[in-house]
């Protein structure tokens, strides 16, 4: 079994992120699925556009930690990843 | 109560977008060291001040645009999401922090805005001017753009930033004249923008480009872009952006378009058979993105046709 790693929302350049918040719109991928670095982890919505939070490691998806119309901030464990 | 609240859970719904309105967030890394060194040197930035979508990107790439005289601006625009208020005098230690910051990130261009400062009485056109000159001497090599405010109209004060030399002076125009009055403060217009362009054309070297840029989406017809472009040439504009507006937290203006790919591509192809040597459409183009370019990449001016 593989190191499990907690993904927080990344910080968006913000700090303490204060002033800039995040809505999760959907997920695109599902418990199981097989990752790497850099795919399409979870798609979320500010006030200006829909972003897409890249997976940080290569693994698989065990658990997702927010749904859909969450609001998350920096730092936030969005999912789990069982890293390969 | 606004259609847009959600009772249940008592915040806005989130905002709509279409699949082209989409970015990618940032991962650790660079970002990190961005945000630490302005932190650090306690500097602003129009991309954190505006919650610019680029900002992850640029970030990514240790790029960011500097926003000098302070986080408060003395004009209140409803496209805007930096904040209004009273602002705090002038800090002396700035052009030397700038200077800094550009070259600890190793940029080769830098891009310099400010919040507009009504209350002083050359409108911060010294401070820009002394941005440039630390720039100069810390990091020579590196190419310098200016995004400033209108001045209040203040060819003096236009000239003070001219004088310094940046290779290349910008001041956004905004929108389309009949929307100026919806989407700018009442002191800020159209015939005022289009005399800084031109009083910064007239003033500079022919080797330095003047630049402007507009937002689309803010329910503007494509025959007014058409007519803001032949007014921006006319002006003695080089070079002009044209991007998405995309409403801030805290702006009043709404979106009411969101143009297609193919629409900012007809755009900048009616740019460029206008008379500008550099243009640049599309959603997420903001007046510093990917700026260097003007300078650096195929839009490069052949100094033989500068005359």
């Amino acid at each position: 079994m593989g190191k499990m790693i907690e993904v927080p929302l990344p910080d968006f350049g913000d700090g303490d992120a204060a002033d800039l918040e995040a809505v999760v719109s959907c997920w695109p991928v599902t418990v199981g699925t097989a990752l790497q670095t850099g795919d399409d982890l979870l798609e979320i919505v500010t006030d200006k556009a829909s972003f897409v939070v890249p997976c940080p490691c290569t693994g698989i998806l065990r658990e997702q930690r927010v749904f859909e119309e969450d609001r998350v901030r920096t730092g936030d464990i969005i999912a789990v990843v069982e890293e390969a | 109560m606004p259609a847009e609240t959600d009772m249940t859970k008592n915040r806005p719904t989130p905002p709509k977008f279409p699949p082209w309105i989409r970015q990618s967030w940032p991962q650790s890394g660079a970002v990190d060291e961005v945000r630490d060194l302005l932190r650090e040197l306690g500097l602003n930035t129009v991309c954190r001040s505006a919650q610019c979508p680029n900002q992850g990107e640029c970030w990514s790439h240790r790029t960011a645009t500097f926003m000098i005289l302070g986080e408060v601006c003395s004009r209140n625009c409803a496209f805007c999401g930096v904040g209004t208020g009273t602002p705090a005098a002038p800090d002396e230690g700035e052009p030397a922090r700038v200077a800094e910051a550009i070259a600890r990130l190793g940029l080769r261009h830098s891009v310099i805005t400010s919040v507009t400062r009504d209350d002083l009485p050359d409108g911060g056109a010294g401070q820009f001017a002394a941005v440039i000159q630390a720039i100069r001497g810390r990091c020579p090599g590196v190419t310098i753009e200016v995004l400033t405010p209108d001045f209040g109209g203040d060819a003096d004060a236009i000239r003070l930033v001219t004088e310094a030399k940046p290779e290349v002076f910008a001041h956004n125009v905004e929108t389309v004249p009949r929307l100026h009055r919806l989407l700018r403060d009442a002191r800020a217009s159209y015939e005022r923008s289009l005399g800084v362009l031109k009083t910064a054309r007239e003033a500079l070297p022919e080797s330095c480009y003047v630049k402007s840029g507009l937002m689309v989406g803010c329910g503007e017809g494509e025959d007014e872009v058409w007519a803001t472009l032949e007014d921006l040439h006319r002006a003695g504009c080089d070079a002009v952006t044209i991007g998405q507006y995309l409403k801030p937290r805290g702006g009043r203006a709404e979106v009411a378009a969101f143009i297609t790919p193919e629409q900012f591509v007809r755009y900048e192809k009616k740019a460029l058979e206008t008379g500008f040597v550099f243009a640049m459409a599309g959603p997420f183009v903001r007046s510093s993105y990917h700026a260097d370019e003007l300078l650096t990449g195929t839009f490069r001016r052949p100094a033989a046709a500068k005359t």
